[in-house]
């Protein structure tokens, strides 16, 4: 595949806008369908392709594995971190109220970092996972 | 209403068929790929009963990243699946009782949609009503998912965090290279 001018071109084309579509998905969740698992499975899915079309080497480049596994544990920390804030602040575990200035502000701040924090586990999750497939071929064949 | 009923009758055709093609096929990037189109078929489903974010997360897991996954994953697996030799006689029997059991409570069901139904007299009014005046967010499936069942999702969240930590872990090791391992001593020469 990394030979092929339709392929590199069209995944160069396509990555910035699959990217920006997640990011929509992720932060318009409020509004219309969507949410942080989609959205973390659109972004993911940028990544797998560039991977796909420019071999693991690039992808890794791209986006080290590194930084990929620090990530993928923060997510979850941003989700329970907001819990824990509401609790320090006063509220009840992952109480959303008091976050902001008046209770409807704190429920929209809350559920924006919430999202953000699912959407960051779940795409680094992907990623990490098809870099793992990826790589364990590699080994066996040595 | 007669439109609504043959796209039904027009998806669950093709629904049938396919599970039909995923018995009889043997090769295994035919099951992930029919596997595949299932689930975007059941996306269609869902958008059928209004439900569109369901549909997204069914047409993006279920129809994108997992077939990717599979992908991925059968480059370890033999090409074909190997023939069954004994007959599965009781395995179809009880799946056909347990099938016509379904179906025949399937009856007892309310309709799709009423509003007299159980399920939206308990507390779905109060998730309704309150999205818009407690939290002030138009999307009521959003505001049920990261506010309401806020607990519920956060053990999704950490599921999805260990079920990745737990694959990651059983492919790293009977990885004979230490690829990850090399990166904190390339920081000791740094520092030394």
């Amino acid at each position: 595949m990394h030979n092929n001018p339709i392929l590199r071109i069209s995944t160069k084309i396509l990555f910035a806008p699959i990217i920006l579509f997640g990011l929509y998905v992720q932060f318009h969740g409020d509004f219309g369908p969507g949410g942080g698992f989609q959205a973390g499975v659109i972004v993911a899915s940028a990544f797998i392709l560039y991977s796909l079309v420019f071999g693991i080497e690039a992808g890794k480049k791209l986006f080290p594995s590194n930084i990929n596994l620090i990530l993928l544990a923060l997510g979850g920390i941003i989700y329970g971190g907001v819990g824990i804030v509401s609790m320090l602040l006063g509220d009840e575990f992952l109480a959303y109220n008091i976050l902001g200035s008046s209770p409807q502000s704190g429920q929209h701040i809350g559920i924006l970092l919430v999202e953000f924090g699912v959407g960051l586990t779940v795409s680094n999750v992907m990623i990490a996972l098809f870099n793992a497939f990826a790589d364990y071929d590699k080994t066996k064949e040595k | 209403m007669i439109s609504e009923l043959l796209i039904n009758a027009f998806l669950v055709t093709i629904m049938l068929s396919i599970a039909i093609a995923l018995i009889k096929t043997r090769t295994v990037i035919f099951t992930v790929i029919l596997t595949s189109a299932y689930s975007l078929i059941a996306a269609l489903m869902f958008i059928t009963l209004d439900a569109v974010d369901v549909a997204f997360t069914e047409a993006s897991v279920g129809a994108g990243i997992s077939t990717i996954l599979f992908l991925a994953a059968m480059a370890y697996l033999p090409k074909k699946e190997e023939e069954s030799i004994n007959t599965q006689f009781v395995p179809a029997l009880s799946c056909i009782i347990l099938g016509g059991i379904l179906i025949w409570c399937s009856y007892d069901l309310p309709e799709i949609g009423q509003l007299t139904a159980p399920i939206h007299q308990h507390i779905a009014p109060e998730y309704i009503k309150g999205s818009k005046e407690d939290i002030g967010i138009p999307n009521v499936v959003t505001s049920v998912l990261a506010s309401y069942r806020g607990y519920d999702t956060f053990g999704e969240t950490i599921v999805v965090f260990t079920a990745g930590v737990a694959v990651l872990a059983l492919l790293e090791k009977k990885n004979p290279v230490k690829k990850n391992r090399s990166l904190p001593s390339k920081k000791l020469k740094k520092n030394a």
